[in-house]
């Protein structure tokens, strides 16, 4: 149980605080209401740019400033743009807390001024390596991308990759970086957390201090697109991608009720059930039994509209992809014969798992953005794991009948191609 | 048989770990990824219950388990609920000690392994992790070859040969229980010493590392693929080992060079240049003399002008040492940061299995902020001087041959070699 202070300050920038005295360290964690689910069509990639950019230096911070001051008194800082979010954190000795507060706070409220187009122009080729490296060069690195664009229909915000195309990359502007701050990067549009080390009423003081200065601006626009989308592609679509892999690969994908919504609970027992640990039934009945070298199950904690449930299997050099696919989908209409059984122990270790990642400072940190945002909660995280107890037997099937069945499924295969 | 408990955590949980001291130093000639493959078939059951059963018993109480193999030690270890320990510790035990290593099972993980080795050469970042080893090492030398095999040396490998590994490997000698979490000490000593204390047969002292180098000098080896957007750059030659006595300014000097962000390395490929998404340099930590390497992923057309620089930053570094300020903000971020590194029962865990196979004192972390804070620039500029060897620094690029080998030739770092990409 995790004893958790929320406030929100008058420019409407939320506060969430939950000091445990454990480690001499705090961590600071903002969550921006903005990520790739936001960008204007031909500008793919810009909310993870403009991240990047968001380490540029503002206006009382020098360029590359944030990490060397956060590094000199011993701490650790970053951030991630995904979907929905784009999350800033550092993780200090407690009696430095104020100078994370006051870096966080200078970019907030006073980054424009130090932006320029040698800056851009900087992050722009660290950006397109980003990609290439991840991406482009690297076996199946491009699945996310064609998983979305098969799952997803154009319309919708998820279409597209967080990292986004080389030509939209290249094209951003400095135009793009001062409206993108000034839509988005807004008090009234992030969640700040503090967790660990530190004394509550000194900490809201100094968020006053430091924050309470930036203006408020309107609410963010409607995110592009249509975000209301069935929960049903209508059939199996699919994808074939030859070429230089060295095992095959599948990833199944489903469109699922998203993280917001109760119907989210059973699916997270489902995909627990289905790939996490030795007992789950892709490792039991593929990776046992040989079909496949590994396999897992993951559903995504997204909000547009739908989220995402996905399995990945890789096969041995020999297997056939299509003995692969039957392997994969097989498991996917068996999910509605989960037993009893394997819901208990799906449960047991989900909630296991949870506490250890509760260990680090920085995950509870992240995680009560993360609450606070979606649900404008931050101690529903005390609640999830009960939450995911409450599921019962008839729940998992009913939601894996629904949802992952062959009328709702995007396949995208990667077939090695035999040059010897 | 040492135990080490360790009481922390108010979230009641507990990591149970066995330190083994067997490595892939220890697998015999021919039976390179003999280590790593024993590791991941304990997990194959044991002489009394199936892999299956096993698997069922340890998630039924929500524990996760598994086995980890480098080249030193295997560490097989439990995580759960501390009020599930006393459940999931005899299980640990039975895995380590009476291990089945069932011939179906085993050709199970030797197919995954086999299919690891397959995937590493296609991925261009691990063939040029495989072929700088290569490079730097000699023929003979240990860590010539990759850690988990060769697709050769896997292929041979049969269940007898973990059978025999195991019984000549795995014992009390030199290895230890490591218990971390929400427990009473007394107890948990207790527990190990039921699950562990009859545990009798000596293992003789593992075998080390044979590391003889090559011929010092500069090279060039260019790995073609064909086609490829990037170039995979690694430059670096025949580190340290782990006794080294400058360990720590070493450290310090690492970090400056290639350790954190805000890093030479770093700021000059990526702030200054925009060459790439990140650069980074590492010394291994191992018994015998570990890689020294620096690596990174630049665009096909700056390859040669990220080799110049990672040169230039290399060279500095080692003739003047770093700056005061650096060693400063260098020695205040590796003691602030080591809190960080100690959240969770499964990371002091680690770092405790590290002191067992490094034979470091029990007590080696309890002043270690202060020895880092200790660290004079001196020091580090005599570190510096000491391990990093311009004149013998070898680069491996895997990327297009046709576009990037002449620039590179033109850098007059050592002669330039082209390879086919499976030679």
């Amino acid at each position: 149980m995790i004893e958790v202070e929320e406030h929100t300050l008058d420019n409407g920038l939320r506060l969430v605080m939950a000091p445990d005295l454990t480690t001499p360290v705090a961590s600071v964690n903002l969550w921006y209401g903005v990520g790739s689910r936001n960008e204007a069509p031909g500008r793919t990639g810009f909310a993870h740019l403009f991240e990047h950019m968001m380490f540029q230096g503002s206006a009382h911070v020098p360029r590359n400033g944030h990490f060397q001051l956060i590094e000199e008194v011993g701490g650790s800082a970053n951030a991630t743009t995904w979907f929905d979010r784009t999350n800033y954190f550092e993780t200090v000795p407690s009696h430095h807390l104020d100078l994370a507060l006051w870096l966080e706070s200078d970019r907030m409220g006073w980054m424009l001024p130090a932006m320029n187009g040698e800056k851009l122009e900087n992050q722009r080729q660290v950006v397109m390596n980003e990609r290439k490296e991840r991406y482009d060069n690297q076996p199946y690195g491009d699945w996310d991308e064609r998983i979305q664009a098969l799952l997803f229909p154009e319309t919708h915000p998820y279409h597209h990759s967080v990292i986004g195309t080389l030509e939209d990359i290249a094209a951003a502007t400095l135009d793009d970086v001062r409206d993108f701050f000034s839509t988005y990067y807004l008090p009234n549009n992030a969640v700040l957390s503090i967790c660990g080390d530190f004394d509550p009423e000194h900490a809201r003081d100094r968020v006053e201090h430091y924050f309470g200065a930036i203006q408020p601006g309107p609410d963010p626009p409607p995110i592009p697109g249509i975000d209301r989308i069935p929960f049903s592609t209508g059939t199996t679509l699919r994808e074939d991608v030859p070429g230089a892999v060295p095992l095959p690969r599948v990833y199944a994908a489903a469109r699922v009720p998203p993280f917001t919504t109760d119907l989210f609970y059973p699916g997270d027992v489902v995909a627990h059930c289905l790939g996490t640990g030795r007992t789950s039934r892709l490792y039991d009945r593929l990776v046992r039994r040989r079909m496949a070298k590994s396999a897992s199950c993951h559903l995504l904690p997204l909000t547009s509209g739908a989220s995402l449930f996905l399995v990945i299997a890789t096969g041995f050099p020999d297997t056939d992809v299509n003995d692969l696919e039957t392997a994969v989908t097989t498991e996917l209409d068996n999910a509605v014969t989960l037993t009893g059984e394997a819901v208990e122990r799906a449960v047991t270790g989900a909630e296991t798992r949870m506490l250890r990642v509760l260990q680090q400072v920085a995950t509870r940190a992240d995680l009560l953005s993360m609450y606070a945002t979606h649900f404008g909660d931050a101690a529903r995280l005390n609640d999830d794991l009960g939450r995911l107890r409450q599921v019962t037997l008839d729940e998992v099937r009913s939601w894996s009948r629904n949802h992952l069945n062959p009328g709702n499924r995007a396949l995208v295969r990667y077939i090695p191609e035999r040059s010897s | 048989m040492r135990v080490r408990v360790v009481q922390k955590q108010p979230l009641g949980l507990v990591t149970a770990m066995v330190v083994l001291r067997a490595g892939e130093t220890a697998a015999p000639a021919g039976c390179e990824g003999l280590a790593v493959l024993a590791g991941d078939a304990l997990e194959g059951g044991t002489t009394r219950l199936s892999s299956v059963e096993l698997a069922r018993r340890l998630e039924n109480i929500g524990a996760s388990f598994g086995a980890a193999t480098g080249w030193d030690s295997t560490t097989v270890a439990v995580s759960c609920l501390a009020d599930n320990l006393v459940d999931a510790l005899p299980l640990l035990a039975e895995m380590v000690r009476s291990p089945a290593f069932d011939q179906a099972e085993f050709d199970r993980y030797k197919a995954q392994r086999l299919a690891t080795a397959a995937h590493r050469r296609m991925d261009p970042a691990a063939v040029a992790a495989d072929f700088h080893a290569r490079s730097i090492y000699g023929d003979g030398d240990t860590y010539a070859r990759p850690l988990g095999g060769t697709e050769a040396s896997l292929g041979a490998l049969e269940s007898d040969h973990a059978r025999q590994y195991a019984a000549a490997r795995y014992g009390p000698v030199q290895a230890a229980v490591v218990v971390v979490g929400d427990v009473e000490s007394e107890e948990v000593r207790q527990l190990a010493n039921r699950e562990f204390g009859d545990w009798g047969e000596q293992s003789a002292n593992p075998p080390e590392a044979v590391v003889a180098g090559r011929e010092p000098g500069r090279s060039i080896h260019v790995v073609h693929r064909p086609g490829s957007v990037q170039s995979e750059i690694r430059v670096g030659h025949v580190g340290v080992s782990r006794f080294v006595e400058d360990y720590l300014p070493l450290t310090v000097v690492n970090l400056v060079l290639g350790g954190s962000f805000s890093s030479r390395l770093n700021l000059n490929l990526r702030e200054h240049h925009g060459f790439t998404y990140g650069v980074r340099s590492t010394f291994a930590a191992r018994r015998n003399r570990g890689p020294f390497m620096v690596s990174t992923a630049v665009g096909n057309s700056v390859t040669s002008a990220a080799v110049r620089e990672i040169f230039r930053e290399v060279e500095a570094l080692s003739e003047s040492g770093p700056t005061a300020d650096e060693v400063q903000t260098a020695t205040s971020y590796l003691a602030g940061v080591f809190p960080l590194r100690m959240e969770s029962t499964g990371q002091v865990a680690s770092r405790i299995a590290g002191l067992i196979v490094f034979g470091l004192p029990v007590d080696y972390y309890r002043d270690y902020r202060d020895r880092i804070r200790e660290v004079t620039r001196e020091q580090a500029a005599a570190a510096a001087r000491c391990h990093i060897r311009p004149r013998e620094l070898c680069t491996v690029v895997v990327g297009d041959a046709d576009a990037v080998a002449p620039g590179l030739e033109d850098l007059k770092f050592g002669p330039v070699t082209i390879h086919d990409p499976q030679s």
